[in-house]
């Protein structure tokens, strides 16, 4: 489904990813760990276009289209749905209206008719309770003064709207209570399918307790270091990253 | 030394109408004092962004006939009364039936109400600054009174449809004049509407007299079109714990001008100005306000917001003169605008003048683009660009929007203001 190759991507003139390859396979689930400034983001941030980074070398193919000429809404349309470490807060937009707009540009895009708003409010609130979310948060702003927590519930409310192909989660485990990393954690199992695949971002082996990952990968000073199966993520738990040859604070080297 | 341009001499020839005695001496003595008033030129401060907009050519100085049944034109959901070229039209009105509460035409006014009516107009407005009204007050043919007796409350809200008819090319002078008694309560609606394709001006003039306790809200939409030269002034003077709350909205054309001056003139007497301006192609907009605050006491709100696109020009220009007395003032005035090309210009200017020491004022100006971080959310959702960008934009004035008390106002203006930004975006 998707391959990435040789992957290379700076910003502001400085590498940060040098030289990524990965496959992954529908139904399977990724788990990509990693110290702090490695480039997890910045992997996440390029798969789905954002513009800020500039990709220097390699490529990404979905179903074997190339996805760096696509625009972003482009690929979201294609089924690349990005869970943000930061959510962003756009007051003024309300939450409901930014749900409704983007699941019609996607009908619209699957060949579905529009959904009218009344359909989209019972859709959206059924939505809202799988992921333990008041109905209220819809009608408050995209994000706005929503707790961190709250903020993770409503990627996933996103995803579970917007029905990947891929969904990559940038920690969303992050900053979730017990409560809530299991809401989130019955959330994305939800998404799970034969045909739907799942890249996560994470630092905890706790969430791959709920999501059980087919490979966990270690991405350190922009490069792939190691890859192996959920044992894997037991082992970096007990042990860091030290045994692989990086400290635990293993950035990719001032520019 | 170049003479500096004044009004020509053919803006000064119209006859007076219909108008009872007392108003068409009014305008005889004002059409006098305007004989040789200097037009504004790019050296006349307050309208040194504007002037090279303003054009009265000696076309635009026959007024444009009126009279003709038009209806409402907008939806309304409230009284209405349709004023045609400046000449009230009863047949397409919907007149309140409420105690207390008289809305009359000028021409219809006894010589002892118009008398009443001559001595007050113009009062609201520091002339020195609004030399536009002037020639209001010198060329109106009509006009409508709007009198509240004490305690007087107008149920629902009542919208005055002015429709420029620009068959030929002319101009044509708005008025109204609001006198709220103690504790009274309305709401006017004010639409600038225009048809025909031929230029025109319109020279509009609105003024409130709020005695103690009265509550006013005033919205103020100019929704003119692009052959209409728009230049309006609203003036307002309130006692004690009255209350303004002003919203106005408008688009942008080849002149769009508004002056709103605001006179807190008794203690507790306190107004929230919300304005909002739009501009495209080579548009222009200029919204200049002056809130006195000369009695202590006395709380004023004011927030505008403008979105300037393509090689269009916004202004604004917010005066706070805290006169000496008015200890314990609150004032804030905030100004936010939103630039989408750039080739748009924005000129944003407070002017604060303090001459009382113990108040509290605050202030601010800012000029931005849309956000990038927010517009990468939204399209990583799939939403489109075009879409993405014209959400962001609402969303950067739907807060004043939404603050317009009149739910049937909201959503024409909603949906006129989603319609410009997205035509903003096109092609973008
Ligand atoms: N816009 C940017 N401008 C400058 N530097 C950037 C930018 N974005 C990322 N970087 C740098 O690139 C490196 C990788 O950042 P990235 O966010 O991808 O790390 P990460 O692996 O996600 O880290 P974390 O675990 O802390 O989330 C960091 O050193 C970061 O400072
Ligand atoms: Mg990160």
């Amino acid at each position: 489904m998707l391959s990435i190759r040789n992957l290379h991507a700076a910003v502001d003139g400085k590498e940060i990813l040098k030289g990524i390859d990965l496959e992954i396979k529908p139904g399977e689930v990724h788990a990509i760990m990693g110290p702090n400034g490695s480039g997890k983001s910045t992997l996440s941030a390029v798969l789905a276009g954002n513009e800020a980074y500039e990709v220097t070398e390699g490529d990404i193919l979905l179903d074997g289209e190339n996805l760096l000429e696509k625009e972003t809404e482009e690929r979201a349309r294609d089924g690349i749905f990005l869970a943000f470490q930061y959510p962003v807060e756009i007051p003024g937009v309300s939450n409901l209206q930014f749900l409704r707009t983007a699941v019609n540009a996607m009908r619209v895009h699957r060949g579905l008719d529009e959904l009218s708003a009344v359909d989209f409010m019972k859709l959206a609130k059924e939505t809202t309770k799988q992921v333990d979310l008041d109905p209220a948060f819809l009608k408050r702003g995209v994000n706005e003064g929503f707790s961190g927590g709250e903020k993770k519930r409503n990627e996933i409310l996103q995803a579970l709207l917007l029905e990947p192909r891929l969904a990559i989660l940038d920690e969303t485990d992050s900053g979730l209570d017990i409560d809530a990393l299991k809401v989130v954690a019955d959330g994305v199992n939800a998404l799970r399918s034969p045909e739907r695949a799942i890249l996560m971002v994470t630092h905890y082996q706790r969430l791959l307790n709920h999501i059980v990952p087919d490979f966990v990968h270690v991405l350190a000073g922009g490069r792939i270091v190691k890859s192996g199966g959920r044992e894997l993520a037991l082992e970096l738990e007990e042990r860091g990253y030290g045994w692989l040859g990086i400290k635990d604070s293993d950035e990719v080297e001032a520019g | 030394m170049k003479t500096a341009p004044t009004l020509s001499s053919a803006f000064l020839e119209a006859a007076a109408g219909k108008l009872p005695a007392p108003l068409q001496a009014l305008r005889a003595q004002r059409g006098k004092a305007l004989a040789d008033m200097p037009l504004p030129t790019r050296k006349t401060e307050n309208w040194k962004y504007s002037s090279r907009y303003l054009k009265l050519t000696d076309e635009l100085a026959a007024s444009l006939p009126s009279g003709r049944n038009s209806g409402p034109g907008l939806a309304v959901d409230g009284y209405h009364v349709v004023i045609h070229n400046g000449v009230l039209v009863p047949e397409a009105s919907d007149f309140p039936d409420v105690d207390g509460i008289e809305i009359r035409s000028f021409v219809d006014l006894d010589d002892d109400t118009a008398q009443h009516l001559a001595d007050r107009l113009d009062n609201t407005l520091d002339n020195n600054a609004v030399q536009m009204a002037r020639l209001n007050t010198a060329r109106f043919e009509d006009g409508l009174y709007i009198r509240l007796r004490q305690d007087a409350v107008l149920d629902r809200p009542l919208f005055v449809i002015f429709e420029a008819d620009a068959e030929a090319a002319g101009s044509v002078y708005p008025r109204i004049y609001v006198d709220a008694g103690a504790n009274s309560q309305m709401t006017l609606v004010e639409e600038y509407i225009s048809t025909g394709d031929q230029t025109a001006l319109v020279d509009a003039v609105t003024e409130f007299s709020l005695a103690d306790g009265a509550n006013v809200t005033n919205v103020r939409l100019s929704l003119e079109g692009e052959n209409i030269h728009h230049i309006g002034a609203t003036g307002a003077r309130l006692l004690g714990h009255a209350r303004l709350d002003s919203h106005c909205v408008g688009f942008g054309g080849p002149l769009r001008r508004h002056d709103l001056q605001v006179r807190l003139e008794a203690p507790g007497a306190n107004c929230r100005l919300n304005g909002v301006a739009v501009t495209q192609d080579k548009q222009h907009f200029d919204n200049h306000t002056t809130i006195e605050h000369v009695a202590p006491h006395c709380d004023s709100e004011e927030t505008y917001r403008n979105i300037a696109a393509d090689e269009s020009h916004a202004i604004f220009n917010g005066r706070i003169h805290i006169h000496k007395d008015a200890q314990k003032s609150n004032a804030n005035m905030s100004n936010k605008n939103l630039l989408l090309s750039t080739g748009a210009e924005i000129d944003t200017k407070p002017e604060l003048e303090i001459y009382a020491d113990d108040v509290k004022c605050a202030h601010g100006a800012t000029v931005g683009q849309l956000d990038e971080t927010a517009l990468f959310y939204l399209v990583s959702r799939g939403i489109d660009r075009r879409e993405a960008n014209t959400l962001l934009s609402m969303a950067f004035i739907n807060e004043l929007i939404e603050q317009i008390p009149v739910e049937a106002v909201r959503e024409t203006v909603q949906a006129r203001l989603n319609r410009f930004i997205e035509q903003a975006f096109e092609g973008a």
